[in-house]
């Protein structure tokens, strides 16, 4: 065994989510099982895309491979580096706090609305969970008081 | 957290396997020897992604393997100093927090990497984030976290002397640990910045 390369290509979240279910699909066609330490990992690989807060876990998955350049593209006049922009695409950080785990020195490089933006132009490209549904509860405390 | 590693081997297909499709077989072939193995100094080899070029099969002397010569990509897991991922907490002692994926499981952040004014409840046997007096916030089992990678160790588990000790002792420590950090605003908790 010798080692060509040791790292070719880095691949985001999606990707490797995205070629994990294909190739579960694709086994399942042709009703063929790989070997056994493959079938385990890749149920613990889904298991972790699966689990909340991950992006992935959202169903119907709100982006795919393909928002990958897109992403890019409007995050380009930020500055932001290719591992930054990889967390983006994994964490898919919603507020200011998350934002500031994935960005560098997020203080000193963006103002306030910079922040707001970004964050913008991930909720727009990337998506993000739906706001806790506290609404319906203050909607059922309504009706009972009318219908008295 | 995912890379591809370029890697050229020999793949050996037993006569049981003739009938299969030669793609088929080689990628089996891989997937039973790399898929959810550590390689020293690469990271946790996930599994085959991509064939490159594979030679004509030889039949050796002495056997009826075919033997292919094969160069392929292979994902491999190896999270980069500095990253953030998703984990859930595994286990509290008063050194750390040793955090898991669902894939992985060596991942320890010491309490040095953890938020000022955190203590150590010996009565919960959790940790114990103290923002105010009146805001403790916990690191409760099972909880899943955003962590940071900071550093990565590798135990070579070569077995130089033989001999059933050093099959034990190769078995007790990890080949690949990763050390976190929950120190940063934004990490800890995911509960706790979700909103």
């Amino acid at each position: 065994m010798r080692i060509l390369e040791a790292q070719n290509a880095v691949l985001t979240n999606v990707e490797v989510h995205k070629f994990l279910s294909d190739q579960a699909k694709q086994y399942q066609a042709e009703k063929r099982r790989g070997p056994s330490n493959l079938e385990t990992l890749r149920d613990e690989m889904l298991k972790y895309f699966d689990t909340s807060p991950n992006p992935l876990s959202q169903k119907p998955l709100k982006y795919d491979v393909d928002a990958i350049p897109v992403l890019l593209k409007k995050l380009r006049p930020y500055k932001i580096s290719k591992g930054e922009c990889i967390m983006v695409v994994n964490m898919r950080p919603s507020n200011t706090a998350t934002l500031n785990a994935v960005l560098e020195d997020m203080e000193n490089r963006f103002n306030e609305e910079q922040q707001e933006a970004i964050i913008n132009i991930i909720i727009e490209v990337l998506g993000e969970f739906p706001p806790p549904a506290e609404e319906d509860e203050d909607n059922v405390m309504d009706t009972t008081e009318e219908g008295q | 957290m995912f890379i591809l590693t370029k890697i050229a081997d020999l793949v050996q297909i037993p006569p049981s396997q003739f009938e299969q499709h030669s793609r088929v077989a080689i990628e089996n072939n891989i997937n039973a020897k790399y898929a959810n193995r550590v390689i020293q100094k690469i990271g946790l080899c996930i599994c085959m992604y991509d064939l490159l070029w594979a030679s004509e099969g030889l039949i050796g002397h002495g056997d009826g393997f075919v033997n292919v010569n094969v160069e392929f990509r292979m994902i491999v897991f190896r999270p980069f100093k500095g990253e953030i991922l998703f984990g859930t907490i595994s286990n509290a002692s008063p050194d750390g927090l040793k955090i898991r994926t669902d894939f992985f499981e060596e991942i320890f952040v010491p309490y040095k990497e953890l938020p000022e004014n955190t203590e150590y409840d010996h009565n919960e046997k959790a940790w114990v984030w103290v923002v105010s007096e009146d805001q403790r916030m916990h690191y409760d089992m099972n909880e899943t976290v955003r962590f940071q990678v900071i550093d990565e160790t590798w135990n070579d588990q070569l077995l130089e002397n033989g001999g059933q000790e050093a099959v034990e002792r190769g078995k007790s420590i990890s080949p690949y640990t990763i050390k976190g950090s929950m120190m940063k605003e934004g990490l800890g908790v995911c509960i706790w910045w979700d909103y």
